[in-house]
């Protein structure tokens, strides 16, 4: 069945590039504003030539990791300490509710005016949007695995920070991964519209540049790299949740 | 009558925060040109809602809103209800599925503005595209949950495909597909602040961008806190509506 799937797939894709080619290259749709796969591939191999690709995908990706991990770090720490404490999380529930609830990209124009036009206002971005999804699941999942398996650690003599290691962190990873996944997707859109609305350099600049040159070709290859980015960041993290716990393949059958 | 702990501590918690912050400000803690007190931003909502300019721009972005969502919603469940109970069409509709859903949608919001003109249809195209996949991929997934048997008593008792849609797949899968709704409730805000932040020139989004430009931050947090609640009003209704479902299922 999985090879069906496999075959009919790709089809569909092969078919839709295919008509995608000859509408657009006919002319058939006027190619300035869908343009077609050639082009596409033409377009992509000039802007990595010339460095226009890859000093921007830099500056975009040093935003994205510089407030990527503190947001993971933080945010795991955080939810460990409001799924330890619950008065604590009663009293910010509704704040963190909210916050996680809003739309963040609705914080761009205001973290612009406290933090400037350039990467710092990005970093910023990038943090808040993936704080809040690992701090909410790390807090969930911490709130799930916490009273059995602590209890049973702390029956054979284990201490806190022994409690926190050896039974929350591994009980609670399945839902930290999960708030990290979230996490990539909430972060790239954010990061990318941060730089749309006000940048100096990065991906999302040249979309703005781009896009008010209306020019289709360059706006494809942007939408591809941005996708590919995220993509490879949610398989490198399945990948490292398999490493850290391959014991959960099983359970996810 | 005593309130339950977690309401109290909740309420305690928002109202402490909302003092602190406007302690800071009477201080002379905060720039209020970098960061305005709770007091300001109350009276610039007064301002805004009066003037008019408030009740407009809310107009326009619930409507985009309500029909980028309610879009997607036809559209998700009938394209889900389709894949899932047909295997060629989900085979070959899972790769766009999938790029739909993983693509940076914003990127091609200039190309959507070629195609559908600046303002209202472009906005709504953008919640549409957001919000329809998760709408889609969930309705699948409760589709395919269906026991098959339950579709085969129908069938043998001579239900038709509609029977079958109406009677078994709908019902059996409702769960699942208002799990889909209510994250694509969250996606097409999202769309709508996108879309009105790049692509319009009326709406919440759109009036934050103008606001900001002339460094107004008590006019700015006005749309923000009210795009806030709209976000958590509504993800919290469907989570009303789920749990009665679930209860119901139970």
């Amino acid at each position: 069945m999985a090879s069906r799937r496999l075959v009919v797939g790709s089809l569909s894709v092969v078919v839709f590039l295919a008509l995608w080619q000859i509408v657009g290259s006919t002319n058939l749709i006027r190619s300035d504003l869908i343009s077609y796969p050639s082009e596409v591939v033409a377009t992509m191999a000039k802007m990595a030539s010339t460095g226009e690709l890859g000093s921007n995908a830099w500056v975009s990706l040093n935003e994205f990791f510089v407030g990527f991990v503190p947001a993971v770090i933080f945010g795991i720490v955080a939810g460990i300490a409001l799924a330890l404490v619950r008065r604590l999380r009663l009293l910010l529930d509704p704040l963190l509710i909210a916050i996680y609830q809003a739309p963040i990209i609705a914080f761009i124009p205001i973290l612009v005016v406290w933090f400037g036009v350039g990467t710092t206002s990005k970093i910023v971005m990038v943090f808040i949007s993936a704080f809040f999804p690992v701090m909410i699941n790390t807090m969930t999942g911490v709130a799930q695995v916490a009273e059995p398996w602590t209890r049973a650690v702390r029956s054979f003599g284990a201490n806190t920070l022994q409690v926190v290691s050896k039974a929350i962190l591994p009980g609670s990873l399945p839902a930290i991964m999960a708030g990290m996944r979230l996490g990539v997707g909430r972060a790239v859109v954010v990061l990318i519209a941060g730089e749309m609305y006000v940048s100096v350099m990065g991906i999302g600049r040249l979309v703005q540049v781009y896009s008010s040159a209306a020019r289709a070709s360059e706006i494809v290859v942007l939408v591809v790299v941005i996708s590919t980015f995220g993509f490879a960041c949610v398989s490198f993290l399945r990948w490292l949740e398999n490493r850290i716990g391959p014991w959960r393949q099983e359970l996810e059958q | 009558m005593r309130l339950p702990e977690p309401l109290l501590l909740g309420i305690t918690g928002l109202v402490l925060f909302v003092l602190l912050w406007q302690v800071a400000a009477d201080h002379g803690l905060l720039n209020p040109t970098i960061l305005a007190s709770p007091s300001l931003i109350a009276s610039a909502f007064v301002t805004q809602w009066s003037s008019g300019q408030l009740p407009a721009d809310l107009k326009v972005s619930l409507t985009e809103y309500a029909l980028g969502f309610g879009l997607s919603v036809v559209v998700g469940i009938a394209v889900g209800i389709a894949m899932g109970l047909n295997r060629t069409i989900e085979y070959s509709l899972d790769p766009f599925m999938w790029f739909l859903y993983s693509a940076p949608l914003i990127a091609i919001y200039p190309l959507i503005v070629v195609w559908m003109g600046f303002g209202f249809a472009t906005v709504v195209t953008v919640a549409f595209l957001l919000t329809v996949v998760s709408i889609t991929v969930n309705t699948v997934a409760g589709v395919q949950s269906v026991d098959p048997v339950l579709i085969r008593v129908v069938r043998a008792f001579g239900g038709t495909t509609r029977d079958v849609i109406l009677k078994v797949v709908l019902p059996a899968s409702t769960p699942l597909i208002l799990a889909g709704l209510r994250i694509g409730l969250g996606r097409a805000l999202i769309g709508v602040v996108l879309g009105e932040m790049f692509g319009a020139n009326a709406g919440l989004g759109f009036r934050m961008t103008v606001y900001a430009a002339h460094l107004r931050t008590a006019d700015v947090f006005v749309p923000l806190v009210v795009f806030i609640v709209i976000g958590v009003a509504s993800t919290q209704l469907v989570g009303l509506i789920e749990r009665h479902f679930q209860a119901w299922k139970a």
